[in-house]
């Protein structure tokens, strides 16, 4: 029943003139829920959730492991028990994703909510920094409010009038709208990321020394790497290795050009490298995983 | 005097590194736009520019748009370069974002700039619900892909887009979507991304799709192991990777120029020709930044050899 309602926020026929009210319905509900598991008592909000996690988890688990029928095509009949519970679950896949997106969208209102909380809570107490609260509190309201204005002007009261690609058609809000979101967010944006740049400069010029066999190691591949990045050198060497070697592209000294000494390097030591990795951190999310779905996990909510 | 002077290479004030990085690279940004620099493609890139260069006429190339303006350097020189490609052989696209809710946005701002290029050169704009559709922003990757990968028709079904009068129809109308009944019906699928959704795909549709990425130079050492397992068919990795994908739409791959010289060549496989993007702007963000991009790495590299320098003739003088 729950699991309909929470589901309907997004199934929802965008036709239904009443698709307003069942998302504010929707809404609400999960709203309501969600204040109900937090009065929920300490000892049996554990046992909630472990439920709820095992479930769907269960779904998935058997997603993958029941056998499917293969070339099962659209209106055709399962032959036993087996297949028709792997035709069960497949057609339940639209319906747990919708459900799980629709959840994944009330950790926005989350978010919403735990930055107010922590924000207001600095504000009201003067806590040290408490003035950058109130520029993030305004901010987030100022762009909050453009943005649906803006929204509204172009979805609905002005839609036949305002052109998104064309900038003379828009109102003050819609310009004042583009200015917070691509003159200031986006700009500002680009420009943290950027900062990035001058700390690895200043990090490689301080911490990259060759003290022992295996820092010469790093250094000489990082540099193979870096040169091999720069085309017009690529270019450069390539040719001289392609002039010793008489135009000859099979001649052993073509194992010399940049480009394959550094995918030398990248195939047969990075990425071995990398998969080792990957390797190693998947068997610890699949026994995460485990421990998550069976339970077993102390921390966190189920706690 | 030769440890005195070892000591200043090894402690040059990092301000000072600053200024000659950002000077250094905003002198190259504006003198040096749109060098041409001499490449050899990678590998990965060329099987990118093939799967780009094939996609049959009748099937949507879908676009997962995951990036944002903080790899702007890289993701929308990447992006614009694979609009220029579809754009320029009229193939129709679907693009959507799984990733930051901003990525909508400046993917509608990358295809509004190349549908700007294509009007100074006198081609036809590419028009929304004709050519192409953005479905907007899907949150939860992983849980998207899974539904994308177990059917698209649910998974979409109840997205609207205004056609052509500005009538809102199921985006299965259209005419990039209308022959699509599953997501192996699509030509490719392009990752553009600068986190992790491209290790999502892989998981959940690298099987039902030709899946290609195009990724930051942080992100690509990642992909790698994917395009090694054949599960990523062609990857555009950072700067690199845009500059090669410009360098092939203006020369072809394979494919010999007049006087009969070959720019780029693939000797691994031969059997491939490929000419030139057929119109449009080949050149861009990729030409324009990859100068600047030499700079900053051979900087990278002298402070490096400096420092070192430094301190071995600083361990020589204390050794005396």
């Amino acid at each position: 029943m729950i699991t309909n309602l929470l589901s309907l926020g997004w199934d929802v026929n965008p036709t239904d003139p009443n698709k307003w009210f069942i998302i504010l319905g929707v809404m609400l509900a999960g709203g309501v829920g969600a204040f109900l598991l937090s009065k929920a008592p300490t000892s049996s909000r554990r046992s909630i959730i472990v439920a709820f996690t095992f479930v769907s988890g269960l779904f998935w688990v058997l997603k993958y492991l029941w056998p499917e029928p293969i070339a099962f095509r659209e209106g055709d009949v399962p032959r036993n028990g087996i297949e028709g519970f792997g035709k069960y679950l497949t057609d339940g896949v639209p319906f747990v994703s919708t459900l799980a997106q629709t959840l994944t969208a009330f950790l926005l209102g989350l978010g919403i909510f735990s930055l107010l909380r922590v924000h207001l809570t600095k504000i009201s107490r003067k806590q040290k920094d408490w003035q950058f609260s109130v520029i993030l509190l305004i901010s987030l309201v100022t762009v909050c409010f453009f943005g649906y204005w803006d929204w509204i002007l172009f979805n609905f009261r002005m839609k036949d009038v305002l052109v998104s690609d064309d900038p003379s058609t828009w109102t003050w809000v819609n310009q004042v709208q583009d200015i917070l979101f691509d003159g200031l967010l986006q700009n500002m944006d680009a420009a943290m990321f950027s900062l990035i740049a001058f700390f690895i400069f200043s990090a490689a010029y301080r911490a990259f020394r060759i003290r022992s066999v295996e820092s010469s190691l790093l250094m000489v591949s990082a540099l193979i790497v870096m040169l091999s990045l720069m085309g017009a050198l690529t270019f450069v060497w390539n040719s001289a290795v392609l002039q010793a070697s008489g135009g000859n592209p099979v001649h052993f000294l073509s194992n010399f050009r940049l480009d394959t000494i550094a995918g030398w390097v990248q195939s047969n030591v990075q990425v071995p490298a990398l998969r080792a990795l990957e390797f190693g951190v998947g068997l610890g999310a699949l026994a995460m995983g485990l421990r998550l779905w069976l339970g077993l996990e102390r921390g966190g909510v189920s706690q | 005097m030769s440890g005195f002077n070892a000591d200043k290479l090894q402690k040059i004030d990092r301000r000072w590194l600053y200024v000659i990085l950002i000077v250094s690279v905003a002198i190259t940004l504006l003198v040096g736009k749109g060098t041409e620099i001499p490449v050899y493609p990678d590998d990965s890139s060329k099987d990118l520019y093939i799967t780009l260069m094939n996609v049959p006429e009748d099937k949507p190339v879908f676009i997962q748009s995951d990036w944002t303006n903080s790899t702007r350097g890289e993701s929308r020189g990447q992006m614009m370069a694979l609009l220029r490609v579809l754009m320029s052989n009229n193939r129709k696209f679907v693009i959507y974002s799984m990733g930051d809710p901003q990525a909508p946005q400046v993917a509608r701002d990358a295809i509004r700039m190349v549908n700007e290029e294509r009007r100074k050169e006198g081609l036809d704009d590419f028009k929304s619900w004709e050519d192409y559709i953005e479905l907007g922003n899907f949150p939860n990757a992983e849980n998207s892909l899974n539904a994308l990968g177990n059917n698209i028709r649910s998974a979409w079904g109840n997205r609207r887009r205004p056609d052509t009068t500005g009538v809102d129809r199921s985006v299965f109308e259209s005419p990039v979507l209308a022959n699509v009944q599953k997501v192996s019906d699509c030509g490719a699928y392009v990752v553009v991304t600068a986190s992790s959704t491209i290790d999502f795909a892989v998981e959940r549709i690298s099987d039902k799709v030709n899946l290609n990425a195009m990724v930051t130079g942080v992100v690509g050492p990642t992909v790698l192991p994917y395009k090694r397992a054949g599960q990523v068919k062609g990857l555009a990795i950072g700067l690199k990777g845009v500059y090669d994908m410009e360098y092939m739409m203006k020369y072809g791959l394979n494919h010999q120029l007049e006087g009969g010289v070959i720019k780029v060549d693939y000797p691994q496989k031969p059997e491939v020709s490929l000419p030139p993007v057929p119109n449009g702007q080949t050149f861009g963000q990729g030409a324009t930044n990859y100068l600047s991009l030499h700079i900053a790495l051979g900087l990278m590299i002298l402070a490096i050899i400096l420092g070192n320098v430094g301190m071995f003739v600083g361990r020589k003088g204390g050794k005396k």
